[in-house]
């Protein structure tokens, strides 16, 4: 055990609070998004034209779309593979970590960029 | 009769452990304890194990029964008539047969300060002293129960990864204290369970509440801690002390 005085603080509980805010969008908006999207959608329940998806989701609409059905759970995802492969003793641990949560900013940078272009224009 | 095989160590007589059989008789009341008993009294007096009690409150009879962390008073043979293979307790080393040694365990207990810290003036000032309701009682009850047994530490995997992770009956020692309407020592003990090897450590298998013989479901409490180690960053945070 470390002495007192050399005690770190871990940073842990930012990516656990972003891998506990996306675990709830994963439960609660990424079901209700598969089934308009991914069901109602192609069976012709609801419609849905090129127009009206784009104004809407180049919108402040779009951008909480974005945030709670890509970037937090990019995070969540990124969080489980690291702790996954920490499990699986993957020992290259800042390698790993990078990586994850590298992709997961990766690809959120791009879809907030994407939203970005549309709702400047 | 039931075939139980024991994991033997005996360093005086040789550097590598090995498993010897013994069949032992059993009823529907012969715990494995009893049948420790038995090898000991009737056919080995070299074997060694810890006990104490017989009725799963000293928290000393842990072994590894077919590989699950078990207290061997609160286990019987008649649930293993397929066989069993008694081991020391995972994740500890073994110091014989099946004594760990529970140093490590112990030295993460102390460490989280396990007992109550207030301010000796306003106690003493206080006529009635240390005066509890129900309800407060109730917020730390259940994680008051643990027996220092070590099971939950064999059954942990980031414990046997990593032997500086404080582990499941440490963290929920410290958060029953935390929740401690009598105790002020919070502010004392949340460093260490800031850092990396604090509750952060853990990835939330669940194992150690699923082997915890007196159900204080330390999952629960290290998940708990999680939260009141995110609120003390965010509150040092605003404080600027960060």
């Amino acid at each position: 055990m470390k002495p007192e005085t050399e005690l770190k603080r871990s940073a842990e509980p930012i990516w656990w609070a972003l891998f506990s805010a996306g675990g709830v969008c994963f439960a609660v908006f990424i079901p209700a998004a598969i089934v308009f999207l991914a069901m109602l959608l192609p069976l012709g329940v609801v419609e849905l034209t090129y127009t009206q998806a784009q104004s809407w989701y180049f919108s402040i609409w779009g951008l909480m779309f974005t945030g709670a059905v890509v970037v937090l759970p990019l995070f969540h995802a990124g969080h489980r593979f690291r702790h996954g492969l920490h499990d699986l003793k993957v020992q290259q641990h800042t390698l790993v970590k990078v990586l994850c949560y590298g992709f997961a900013s990766a690809l959120s940078l791009l879809c907030l960029g994407l939203w970005c272009i549309g709702y400047f224009n | 009769m039931i075939n139980v095989k024991v994991a033997r160590y005996l360093p005086e007589q040789s550097a590598a452990p090995f498993v010897q059989e013994f069949k032992v008789p059993y009823d529907a009341s012969t715990s494995v304890l009893d049948a420790l008993n038995y090898i000991k009294e009737e056919l080995d007096p070299s074997l060694s194990f810890r006990w104490s009690c017989r009725m799963a409150i000293c928290g000393s009879c842990g072994v590894m029964a077919n590989g699950i962390p078990k207290l061997g008073c609160k286990v019987f043979l008649r649930d293993y008539e397929q066989g069993l293979l008694l081991e020391p307790l995972a994740h500890l080393p073994v110091e014989r047969d099946l004594i760990v040694d529970m140093d490590a365990f112990l030295k993460h207990l102390e460490a989280v300060k396990p007992y109550l810290i207030n301010n000796e003036t306003t106690a003493v000032k206080s006529a009635t002293t240390h005066q509890q309701t129900p309800a407060q009682l109730g917020k730390y009850k259940q994680f008051a129960n643990c027996i220092n047994c070590g099971l939950c530490y064999s059954a942990c995997p980031q414990f046997g990864l990593n032997p500086e992770f404080l582990g499941p009956a440490a963290i929920t020692l410290a958060h029953r204290y935390n929740l401690d309407s009598r105790d002020q020592g919070k502010a004392a003990r949340m460093p260490l369970l800031n850092t990396a090897e604090g509750p952060w450590a853990c990835t939330f298998v669940g194992f150690c509440s699923d082997v915890c013989p007196q159900q204080v479901d330390p999952a629960a409490a290290v998940n708990q801690s999680k939260v009141e180690s995110a609120k003390d960053m965010l509150i040092q945070l605003f404080k600027g002390k960060l």
